[in-house]
């Protein structure tokens, strides 16, 4: 206890000293926590939104079915099979999919375009589709009526850049349109009347009734209630074609699906595809979907679907999603590195410094009986207190941030958001809540600080008491 | 005279000055290189992009792009052809005919753009030449018969042309690169035997091998057993241009590789003549006009002038084409800026410490020379100038050897292979090749000097506060 004491006395006998070396310490942890927890927090969300609008946690496949995602890799999706899965404790609801191509065309419009058979009602259960429709919708009628309104100028200018888009939040949208929270009152009831889309959701009672995306209505130039034409391959070469309605438009946070996704009934794909009770994926809604517990999930599963079947987590299906992360996730890290490199040799510079002044010091109390060993510990104490003085004040200055950029997440609008789409991302920016990334920046600091003490206890050890007290 | 003092001042503690000095010099050394090897992956990109895929400045029928109508060809192309060469700074020129169709083979098939090309101007303004696989064959030279594709590996992926398989050949070939024999042995059980794609030869190389083995000579052994077949034929079928259904089988005369997964699974390429036959567009007519310019800072430019030219049609130069890239490009001078400014303030803490230490040890100096008549200002300026040399001595130190590092890298470049999937996905390379503008040393070097003299204030105006009487007492 003496010791910590006399540490803590220490350190604040040059004041000044300490408290550089623990700002330089706190800089560089503020920066790494806030820097990385965007960085995370952005893949969280990337991850996030393919894995709701699309993939699912967990997938039943054909094991070849993620190289060769065609239809000959289905498989039938019995009853027995479905409810044995259903069965585990994890496991909410399985839903059973059927996905294929096909060229999709309208008037003298064509594109490619991935179909989604799937079970109205479960679909809905698992990925909030009901959510995902489109509510608002900004047409040219709609932007030239809205002219005429009063609306604040900055607003006017940013409907031209959003010109067709489509939303299925009003938050979203009073976001690219720069709508403040007070203004919403006198706006919104406008919008609503101008804006306003009405749309259906998928039903077994209307089969040919169909959902595209909404980037794919805007290149194929379709609206609800226009004749889509698909065509395509079915199973086992069977040829695929027929004639659909489209029943509601969709908003799908991913760009990139939200250009090319029709879902359909899934019976009327099974039809359209000559796949009677097949399946090329069941998606299964699961209750905890930590990485750990998806993992384990799927080893219980794997170990009563028999092959060629096999559950996939989504780290398994989005692995080239995962690999450009990870290259990304890299680069930070090495900026983070580099940040730390250069305060490590700040963080020595000034123990160096230290050890110099205190020579006189040191040797004085060892030639009036202070064991090495104690004064190597107080001295271990004081660079303990200086680095944690660093980190946790690092730590406390950047809670706010990350917090705030949790609640409410950073959103780009504009320019910007345009070219986070263009490159198949939301243009949103959350931040990650405290994780064991904390845990790693403090051991990074701690690692460095210990660096520093191995260097001065060495030196404390070799005191020469006769030449350092005539120093 | 005070500059000179400053900089013996520097020196007196050596110890002390070199570790502040080589902070900074690591500090920079650190963020000029990885800024270099960002700044590569973009600049490569942009290259790839000018080189292999667009040139400069396309001119299409303002329809076209949207439509992909085989019938919306440009008008008049031998008029916009002259016009666009009339502009100074326009290297070459040359039409393409693009048609979207179906490439398949007996087990797959894909969606491809068929371009119609005239391979002797192509050659002049494109790189794609270079970028043909050893081995598979050539960019259409004399030899290469009627009815000839080009196609990207990706697409012959995808297509199960490229396989992967352990022939004889390739065992022995392994055998005379040093691979230990127990590591082929292991291999036996797949010789012979066909991969029809990537993932699945590594899982069973991943089955066979253990792991240390898989990760040291997965990649030598992918590239023996990368096999194709000479030769091989896939289908294309399209539209003409009376809207019937038309196509024939077309001989692969070479596969080419470039770094985008996009580019190389949609783009064909086949002589525009072969395609005019099949769909009946008349010789001259083209649907898509593409300039290359004698530099690539002209693009806006001439984008300008070539628009004027030629008001009916649509002219687009890369940037607007790739709006995402140039963006990067035109962001890439603000990141570095950001990135280098929060590694000197860094830098700064340590600077200001040092400082602060020498100017506290030589109170009993800095009063006396107070007391001798050294006026402020001079006093401020030694201790700002020994903080400037600091700093500029460590940074000159850093980008020095930056450079050197750059050099010397850029000959082999640095290879990251494990994420070439995903970058490649997104166009860009995972074989880096350091650069950086002159341009950037420059900046960095006002920003190093900004920093020694920001960080100089505090430990200069503390010396300013010093009663020299009081000063010169203190032991």
């Amino acid at each position: 206890m003496k010791d910590f004491q006399l540490a803590w006395r220490n350190i604040w006998r040059n004041k000044r000293r300490t408290l550089i070396t623990a700002a330089s310490i706190f800089f560089a942890v503020f920066f790494a926590l806030v820097m990385r927890s965007f960085q995370l927090g952005t893949y969280d969300s990337l991850y996030k939104n393919v894995i709701e609008s699309y993939s699912g946690y967990l997938q039943v496949q054909h094991q070849d079915y993620s190289e060769e995602p065609i239809l000959d890799n289905s498989f039938e999706a019995d009853q027995e099979m479905l409810s044995k899965i259903e069965s585990d404790t994890n496991v909410i609801d399985v839903v059973p999919r059927l996905e294929s191509y096909a060229l999709a065309a309208a008037g003298s419009r064509t594109q490619g375009v991935m179909v989604l058979g799937v079970d109205p009602e479960k679909e809905e259960r698992l990925s909030d589709m009901n959510e995902r429709l489109v509510k608002y919708k900004l047409t040219d009628e709609a932007i030239n009526a809205l002219r005429s309104e009063e609306l604040p100028a900055r607003t006017k200018k940013l409907l031209d850049l959003f010109r067709n888009e489509a939303y299925s939040s009003t938050g979203r949208m009073m976001l690219d349109l720069g709508i403040s929270a007070e203004d919403s009152a006198v706006i919104l009831p406008l919008l609503r009347k101008e804006a306003s889309f009405t749309n259906n959701y998928l039903s077994e009672s209307f089969p040919q009734g169909l959902l595209v995306g909404s980037g794919l209505s805007e290149f194929l130039k379709i609206n609800v209630g226009d004749t889509l034409v698909l065509m395509g391959q079915g199973y086992h070469g069977a040829s695929a074609a027929g004639n659909f309605i489209v029943a509601g438009i969709i908003k799908l946070p991913s760009p990139d699906i939200d250009k090319r996704i029709v879902y359909m009934p899934l019976e009327t794909a099974r039809d359209l595809f000559a796949a009677r009770g097949l399946a090329t994926t069941v998606v299964l809604s699961i209750k905890n979907f930590s990485d750990k517990s998806v993992i384990s999930t799927a080893r219980r599963l794997n170990s009563f679907v028999e092959p060629p079947l096999a559950v996939k987590t989504w780290k398994e299906l989005n692995s080239l999603l995962l690999n450009q992360m990870e290259a990304d996730s890299r680069s930070g890290m090495i900026m983070i590195g580099i940040l730390y490199l250069v305060i490590a040799f700040g963080v020595f510079g000034t123990v160096l410094m230290m050890m110099a002044e205190r020579r006189c010091e040191f040797g004085m109390l060892v030639s009036v009986g202070m064991q090495k060993r104690k004064l190597a510990k107080v001295v271990t104490i004081e660079m303990f207190m200086m680095g944690l003085l660093g980190v946790i004040s690092g730590i406390i200055a950047s809670l706010p941030p990350v917090i705030y950029g949790h609640v409410r997440p950073l959103r780009f609008t504009g320019e910007f958001a345009r070219m986070y789409e263009d490159y198949g991302m939301e243009p949103v920016m959350p931040t990650q809540l405290p994780d064991t990334y904390y845990l790693w920046q403090t051991l990074v600091v701690l690692i460095i600080i210990s660096i520093a003490i191995i260097f001065s206890v060495r030196k404390i050890f070799r005191i020469n008491v006769i030449d350092s007290l005539k120093a | 005279m005070i500059i000179q003092v400053a900089w013996k001042n520097v020196w007196r503690n050596k110890t002390r000055s070199l570790i502040v000095i080589s902070s900074v010099a690591v500090g920079v050394f650190a963020g000029v290189f990885a800024m270099a090897a960002i700044n590569s992956s973009v600049v490569q990109r942009i290259d790839a992009a000018i080189n292999e895929e667009l040139s400069h400045i396309q001119v299409n029928n303002k329809e076209f792009r949207s439509s992909s109508d085989i019938s919306d060809l440009i008008a008049d192309f031998s008029s916009a052809d002259s016009l666009v060469r009339s502009i100074p700074g326009v290297d070459a020129t040359t039409g393409r005919i693009i048609i979207r169709g179906i490439a398949s083979t007996s087990t797959k098939s894909a969606g491809v753009e068929i371009n119609g090309i005239d391979v002797g101007k192509e050659t002049e303004m494109f790189d794609l030449e270079k970028k043909v696989i050893a081995g598979t064959g050539t960019y259409f030279d004399a030899d290469t018969k009627f009815n000839s594709v080009l196609i990207g590996e990706k697409l012959a992926k995808d297509l199960n042309i490229i396989r992967y398989i352990l022939t004889t050949d390739a065992v022995a070939r392994l055998d005379s690169m040093k691979i230990p024999s127990d590591v082929l042995a292991k291999l036996e059980p797949v010789y012979g035997e066909r991969f029809t794609s990537d993932k699945k030869f590594n899982r069973e190389l991943e089955k066979l091998l253990s792991p240390e083995e898989y990760k040291r000579y997965a990649i030598l052994i992918k590239e023996a057993a990368w096999s194709y077949r000479e030769g091989s034929k896939i289908i294309l079928t399209f539209l003409d241009m009376d809207n019937n259904q038309t196509g024939a089988g077309f001989r692969v005369c070479g596969i080419f590789r470039t770094n985008n997964d996009m580019f190389e699974g949609l783009s064909v390429f086949v002589p525009a003549g072969e395609l005019r036959t099949l769909t009946g567009i008349k010789e001259g007519s083209w649907h898509r006009l593409i300039a290359r310019l004698d530099n690539t800072d002209l693009s806006d430019k001439i984008t300008l002038q070539a628009r004027e030219a030629l008001p009916g049609y649509e002219v687009l130069n890369w940037k607007e084409i790739f709006p995402d890239l140039a963006m990067i490009a035109d962001f890439m001078g603000q990141i570095y800026g950001v990135f280098m400014v929060i590694i000197l303030a860094a830098l700064a803490f340590g600077i200001v410490n040092t400082m602060l230490m020498a100017v506290l040890e030589r109170t009993k100096e800095l009063g006396m020379l107070a007391a001798i008549g050294m006026n402020r200002r001079k006093i401020f300026g030694m201790i700002m100038f020994e903080s400037i040399f600091l700093s500029i001595i460590g940074g000159f130190a850093g980008m020095g050897i930056a450079e050197a590092v750059i050099e010397a890298t850029q000959k082999n470049g640095i290879n990251l292979m494990k994420y070439s999937e995903g970058m490649e996905a997104f166009g860009y390379s995972a074989h880096l090749f350091p650069t950086i503008d002159t341009g950037f040393f420059v900046t960095t070097t006002i920003l190093i000097v900004m920093t020694g003299i920001l960080a100089s204030i505090y430990p200069a105006r503390k010396a300013l506060k010093l009663n020299p009487v009081e000063a010169i007492r203190t032991e």
